[in-house]
C-alpha cells in the first residue's frame, strides 16, 4: 500500500536546474535582428550648459506612475534643468490632495520656483496662493488653461484639450469621416472626456464614447472589437493615448472592419504604425515641449525676469498633428523617446 | 455516495445505541477485552512502548510541568487527569513531538528520544488526535480519514489518488471501528462531534498508530457522543494499541481506564492503577470541597444519561456505588437493545 | 453544506434503539442526482451564466454572431487563465494581490531581457518564467517564515513589483514602456505558442482560449484527483488540522503561490507577444478581477472550498457582461455601473442556486 507522504520537493530543484540550464543553452543564441545593438546607432547631441547660479524648481504633477506621456514631461523638464543648471525635484500623485501636499513640500523646501498642473484646479488654490505667499514664482503646464490666470500663475504652457479635440473633430470632417468611436481608457478622467468632447463639438458625424479599462490591454483589445461588431458603420476609432491606438488597430483586424485608427499623444512604436497606415494620424500636444518650457521659464525669470504671454495668454504648445506626409520628420526623435 | 450498508446492525451511522459487541468486526476483540477485564489492574503485564520518567518542561522562567513519571502499555488505557492549567496538555505536547522536555526521560520502546516534529512521533507510532478534531470540516469523509497519507497509483506525472480503494478501506477500518456512515463523500464537518472523533482514531489506528493520544476528546461533546467515542477508545484499547486519554472529567476516565494519573499544577498528585483506586477517590483527587458538590451533581448527570447511550447501568453503577477497589468491567457488554429512554 | 449537516447528525443519535433493523438513515440517501450536482460549487455559476447568455443574446443583435462568442471568449480567456491558479490559492486558504503586476513583471522581464541583450525572445520568455516563479516563491516562502496574512506580504510585494517594473523599465529603455520585439529572432515563432489564432468554422479563435480549457482539466484533475489537490483543500480549510497528520502545508503553500507566478508568466508572455510592447504601468488593479472570477465561480473566501471550473466560469461571466453591454449599446456612462449591477446578479443567482441546493 502506497502510504507515503512525503512532498515531491526533491524533484523541484532538479526543475529549476532544468530550467536554468535551458536558458544557458538558448543564451547561445541571440537574435540577428532588432533590439539593443540595432538601436544603437541613435546619436545623442549634448546642448551647452549655463554658468548661472544652482537655482531649485520643483516640477509637481498629477500623473499616475507609468505614463509614457509624462514621461515625456519629465525627460522635457529635464534636459531644461541641465541645460540651465537647475536642480529638478519631480514629484507626482493623481490624487489631488496629495499633489497639493507635495506643493507644500516644495515650500518647506525653499525651490526657487514651481511648475504644477492643475487637473483639479480648486484642491490646488490653497498650496498655490502659499506658494504666491512664501514669494516663489509658480507656473502651469498641461492641465488648468481655464484657471492658471485667475490663481496668479505667472504663465502657462500647455495644449487646450477642448481646442486639441476640435481641432481632431475638424481633422475627421476634413477626411470624410462620418462615424466616430472615442475610446476613453480611464473612465472619469476630466481631460480624457474633455477630448471626446472637443471632438463631438466639431465633427459633423457621429461620435460615440467607449470605456475601457486601460490596465488590461486583452480587455481593452476585446471591447474595442466588441464595439466594431456591434456598429458596423464606424469608420474611425479614435483612442486618447498611442499604446491604445496600437490595440485598436489589432481590434480593427480582429473585428474585420473598415475603420480607421487616429489618436492623441504620440510615442516610439507610433511613428512605425503610422508609416506602415496601421494608425491614420495622431495629434501631438508636445508634452516634452511642455516640460521644457516650464522649467526655463522658471530660469528665464528668475535669471533675467522674463515671462511669456504678459499673464493674459497662454502658451500653447498643440496640437501638432503627425500623419503619413510628416512623420518621416519627426521619426528620429520618437526613436530616442524624446517626442 | 456509498450506500452499501449491509449490516442491519449498521443502523444509524455508529451511534450509541449500537453497543460494540453487536457490531460483526470488532466482536472478538471486544468479548477478549470484556474477558482480560479483571487482570487489567496489574501494569506489569507488558512492556512499555511509551514511558516518561521524571519528565518537566519549562517555558522561560514558568515551570508548567515537574517530575511526571507515566507508562503507556499495548491494549492499556492511561488516564490523565487534571483541571485547567495542571499541566496536561504539556504532557501531551512532550509525547507527540510538538515541544521538547526539558527535564527527566522520554523514552520509546525503552531507548530515550527526543522528537522534532510529530511527524517523527507519528513514525514512531505515536498519534494524536487533538482536542480540534484534526479534520478539515468541508471534506469529505474519505479524504479526511486519509489525509496527509493518501493512497496512489499509477507513474509520476500522471500519479493520481486512488479513489476507489481510499473508499473502500475508509469504509472497511470505519466499520471495523463500529462506526457507519452511510455516505462517505458527505463533508465531514456534517459528522457530530463524537462521530468526527471517532473518525480521527480509526484514522489513527488504520494508519500504524501503537499508541494513541486523546486530547480531552469528550470536553466539547454532549453526554451521548461523550459515550461514543469511549466506546471507540475502548474498541482502540482491545485492537492492542496504548492509548492514553486526557481528561478532566474522572467519570469518563474510569469507565475506560486502567491506569490513572491526576496532575495538579504541574506535578503528579497521584498515579494508581484501576485497582489501587476508585471513582470516588478518584474525583476527590480531581476537585476538592465546594468543587465536589458540583462535580457530583454533574455526575448524576452523566449517569443519568449514560443508561441509554453506553454501558449498562449495572456496570456504571457499581463503582459508584461499591466505592474503591472495585474492578468493574469498562467495555460495553450490554446485549443489544439497552436501555433506552 | 451546513444546514444538511444540522439535518443530519442529530437523525443518527436520534434513531430509536428499538429497531436496529429499521433502513439506515434515510435521510442521507434522499440526496437525489439532481441535488448533489446542485450542491457542486460551481453550479451557481454555470446557472448565473447561462442566465446571462440567454440575456445578452436576447437584447444584443451582434452578441448572436460566433465570431462575437469568440472575442468574449478571449477576454475571458486572458483572466481565466489567471483566475485559476489565483483559485486553486484561494482553495489554500490565501491570497495574492501581486498576481496582477506580476503579469506586467513577467512580460516586462522578457521584453527587456531580449531587447537590451539582442538575444533570441525564448531566452527572456525562459528567464521570465525563472522570474515569476521566483516571485511566487518569494511570496510562499515570505508567507509561510514570518506567518504573517498574505492579504498583507502580497500588498507589499504587489507595491515591490508595481515599483520596479516602472523603475527597471525606465532604467534599461529611458521610457516606461519597452522597446518593440517584434523584428527579433524567435518573435514570430513565440507569437505562435503564446499569441496566434485558430480558425474553427470561419471564426478566428484565439489560442488563448484552447489555452484555457486545457489547463481548467489539469487544475480540475490536479484538485480532485491527486495528492496535492487533497492538501490544497486541507491547508485552506483546517492549516492546523492539515499540519496535524502530516501534510506538507509549507511546501502546499509555496508551491501554490508559484503557481501563480507561472500563471502571470503564461499571461505576461501573451500580453508581450500579442502587443509586441509592454506598459510598465499595465496590471495593476487585475488582481482584483481574478479574485472576483475565482469567488463568482463558487471560490470560498476564507479557502478550503472551490473549484478549478468555478473560475473558468466566473471569468466568461465576468467577460461576457464587460463585452455584452458593449454588443448591447448601452449609454457608455453608465458601463461601470451596468457591470456591477450584472455582475451582482450574477452573484445573487449563484447564491440562490446554492441555498436551493442545500435547503430541505
Amino acid at each position: 500500500m502506497d502510504r507515503t507522504s512525503r512532498p515531491r520537493s526533491r524533484r523541484f530543484p532538479a526543475l529549476v536546474a532544468a530550467a536554468a540550464a535551458a536558458a544557458l543553452m538558448v543564451t547561445g543564441c541571440s537574435s540577428d535582428s532588432g533590439g539593443k545593438k540595432a538601436e544603437e546607432s541613435a546619436d545623442n547631441a549634448a546642448a551647452g550648459k549655463a554658468d548661472t547660479p544652482r537655482m531649485k524648481v520643483a516640477l509637481i504633477t498629477h500623473a499616475a506612475p507609468g505614463d509614457t506621456f509624462w514621461d515625456l514631461i519629465r525627460k522635457g523638464a529635464e534636459a531644461a534643468a541641465d541645460k540651465d543648471n537647475v536642480d529638478l525635484l519631480y514629484s507626482n500623485s493623481p490624487d489631488a490632495a496629495k499633489q497639493a501636499n507635495l506643493v507644500q513640500n516644495a515650500i518647506d523646501q525653499k525651490v526657487d520656483g514651481i511648475a504644477i498642473t492643475l487637473a483639479k484646479p480648486d484642491a490646488m488654490k490653497a498650496a498655490v496662493a502659499k506658494a504666491k505667499k512664501a514669494g516663489i514664482p509658480v507656473v502651469g503646464l498641461n492641465g488648468g488653461i481655464d484657471d492658471w490666470k485667475e490663481q496668479g500663475l505667472l504663465e502657462y504652457f500647455g495644449q487646450d484639450e477642448s481646442v486639441a479635440g476640435e481641432a481632431f473633430g475638424e481633422k475627421l470632417n476634413e477626411l470624410g469621416a462620418k462615424n466616430a468611436v472615442c475610446v476613453i481608457h480611464e473612465q472619469g478622467h476630466v481631460a480624457l472626456e474633455a477630448r471626446c468632447a472637443g471632438v463631438k463639438k466639431t465633427f459633423g458625424g457621429k461620435t460615440t464614447n467607449l470605456y475601457v479599462n486601460g490596465t488590461n490591454m486583452p480587455a481593452v483589445k476585446s471591447t474595442i472589437t466588441a464595439k466594431l461588431k456591434q456598429d458596423s458603420s464606424v469608420d474611425y476609432v479614435v483612442t486618447l493615448g498611442a499604446p491604445f491606438a496600437l490595440t485598436a488597430a489589432q481590434s480593427v483586424g480582429d473585428a474585420k472592419s473598415k475603420a480607421k485608427v487616429a489618436t492623441f499623444d504620440l510615442n516610439k512604436d507610433m511613428v512605425k504604425a503610422i508609416e506602415d497606415g496601421d494608425v491614420d494620424f495622431a495629434v501631438d500636444q508636445q508634452p516634452y515641449l511642455q516640460g521644457y518650457l516650464s522649467v526655463d521659464a522658471l530660469w528665464l525669470y528668475k535669471t533675467n525676469g522674463n515671462f511669456s504671454g504678459g499673464g493674459q495668454e497662454p502658451v500653447l504648445t498643440g496640437p501638432a498633428f503627425v500623419d503619413k506626409e510628416n512623420v518621416a520628420d519627426i521619426a528620429k526623435f520618437a526613436a530616442k523617446g524624446t517626442r | 455516495m456509498t450506500t452499501d450498508n449491509s449490516s442491519p446492525t449498521g443502523a444509524a451511522a455508529g451511534t450509541a445505541d449500537t453497543g460494540a459487541g453487536t457490531e460483526p468486526g470488532t466482536g472478538a476483540a471486544t468479548s477478549t477485552g470484556t474477558g482480560a477485564g479483571p487482570d487489567r489492574g496489574a501494569d506489569g503485564s507488558a512492556a512499555p512502548i511509551v514511558e516518561l520518567r521524571g519528565a518537566g518542561k519549562a517555558y522561560g522562567n514558568v515551570r508548567a510541568l515537574h517530575g511526571v513519571s507515566l507508562a503507556v502499555r499495548p491494549g492499556r488505557v492511561t488516564c490523565v487527569l487534571g483541571d485547567n492549567g495542571a499541566g496536561k496538555s504539556t504532557l501531551i505536547k512532550i509525547v507527540s513531538g510538538l515541544h521538547q522536555h526539558t527535564e527527566g526521560e522520554l523514552l520509546v520502546d525503552g531507548e530515550p528520544v527526543r522528537f522534532g516534529s510529530p511527524r517523527e512521533a507519528l513514525d514512531r507510532g505515536i498519534a494524536t488526535v487533538y482536542q480540534d478534531l484534526a479534520t478539515v470540516p468541508l471534506m469529505p469523509v474519505w479524504r479526511n480519514f486519509f489525509l496527509g497519507s493518501e493512497m496512489t497509483r499509477g507513474p509520476w506525472p500522471v500519479r493520481r489518488l486512488d479513489i476507489a480503494r481510499m473508499k473502500r478501506t475508509a469504509d472497511e477500518e470505519l466499520r471495523n471501528m463500529g462506526i457507519v456512515l452511510d455516505d462517505l463523500e458527505q463533508p465531514i464537518g456534517t459528522l457530530s462531534g463524537g462521530q468526527r472523533q471517532s473518525v480521527a482514531i480509526a484514522r489513527a489506528v488504520y494508519f500504524g498508530a501503537r499508541v494513541l493520544i486523546l486530547d480531552e476528546p469528550t470536553a466539547a461533546l454532549g453526554v451521548k457522543q461523550s459515550g461514543v467515542v469511549l466506546k471507540y477508545i475502548a474498541a482502540a484499547r482491545d485492537r492492542g494499541l496504548g492509548v492514553i486519554f486526557i481528561t478532566h472529567n474522572p467519570h469518563h476516565a474510569y469507565m475506560v481506564g486502567d491506569h490513572f494519573s491526576v496532575l495538579r499544577l504541574g506535578t503528579m498528585e497521584l498515579s494508581a492503577s484501576r485497582s489501587e483506586v476508585g471513582l470516588e477517590e478518584l474525583t476527590n483527587h480531581m476537585a476538592g470541597g465546594a468543587e465536589l458538590a458540583a462535580l457530583k451533581h454533574e455526575l448524576a448527570q452523566v449517569r443519568g444519561v449514560d443508561v441509554e447511550g453506553l454501558p449498562e447501568e449495572a456496570d456504571l453503577r457499581a463503582p459508584v456505588t461499591s466505592g474503591a477497589g472495585a474492578p468493574a468491567p469498562s467495555v460495553p457488554t450490554a446485549p443489544p437493545g439497552g436501555k433506552d429512554s | 453544506m451546513i444546514p444538511v449537516s444540522q439535518a443530519t447528525a442529530p437523525a443518527a443519535s436520534d434513531s430509536p434503539p428499538a429497531s436496529p433493523a429499521a433502513p439506515k438513515d434515510g435521510r442521507t440517501s434522499e440526496r437525489s442526482l439532481a441535488r448533489r450536482v446542485l450542491a457542486r460549487p460551481e453550479i451557481g455559476a454555470l446557472i448565473a451564466a447561462i442566465s446571462v447568455y440567454v440575456f445578452f443574446f436576447a437584447v444584443a443583435s451582434p452578441f448572436r454572431e460566433a465570431s462575437s462568442l469568440a472575442n468574449v471568449l478571449y477576454e475571458s480567456s486572458v483572466m481565466g487563465i489567471m483566475a485559476l491558479p489565483v483559485a486553486l490559492l484561494m482553495i489554500g486558504g490565501e491570497f495574492d494581490l501581486s498576481a496582477g503586476v506580476a503579469v506586467t513583471t513577467s512580460a516586462l522581464t522578457a521584453s527587456i531581457l531580449s531587447f537590451q541583450l539582442s538575444l533570441n525572445v525564448w531566452t527572456g520568455v525562459i528567464v521570465a518564467l525563472v522570474v515569476a516563479l521566483a516571485v511566487g516563491a518569494f511570496n510562499g516562502y515570505l508567507l509561510v517564515r514570518t506567518g504573517l496574512p498574505s492579504f498583507l506580504i502580497t500588498l507589499g510585494s504587489f507595491l515591490i513589483l508595481q515599483g520596479a517594473n516602472l523603475a527597471v523599465t525606465k532604467i534599461f529603455t529611458g521610457n516606461v514602456a519597452t522597446d518593440s520585439i517584434s523584428d527579433m529572432q524567435g518573435f514570430d515563432q513565440a507569437k505562435k505558442v503564446f499569441a496566434s489564432e485558430i480558425g474553427i468554422g470561419g471564426v478566428d479563435v484565439k489560442i488563448t482560449v484552447f489555452y484555457w480549457l486545457v489547463f481548467a482539466a489539469a487544475a480540475t484533475w490536479l484538485l480532485l484527483r491527486t495528492r496535492f489537490g487533497n492538501w490544497i483543500f486541507a491547508t485552506g480549510g483546517n492549516e492546523e488540522s492539515a499540519r496535524a497528520v502530516g501534510v506538507p502545508v509549507t511546501f502546499t503553500k509555496i508551491a501554490l503561490f508559484m503557481g501563480v507566478g507561472a500563471g502571470a508568466w503564461f499571461v505576461g508572455m501573451h500580453i508581450l507577444f500579442s502587443f509586441n510592447t509592454v506598459q510598465s504601468g499595465e496590471g495593476v488593479g487585475n488582481e482584483f478581477l481574478y479574485i472576483i472570477a475565482a469567488v463568482i465561480g463558487g471560490c470560498l473566501l476564507t479557502g478550503g472550498y472551490g473549484s478549478a471550473i468555478g473560475p473558468v466560469i466566473g471569468a466568461f461571466i465576468f467577460g461576457m457582461v464587460s463585452q455584452g453591454i458593449v454588443y448591447a449599446n448601452w449609454n457608455p456612462d453608465w458601463f461601470k455601473a451596468f457591470l456591477g449591477v450584472m455582475l451582482l446578479l450574477a452573484a445573487l443567482v449563484n447564491l440562490w442556486v446554492r441555498r436551493q441546493a442545500t435547503r430541505r
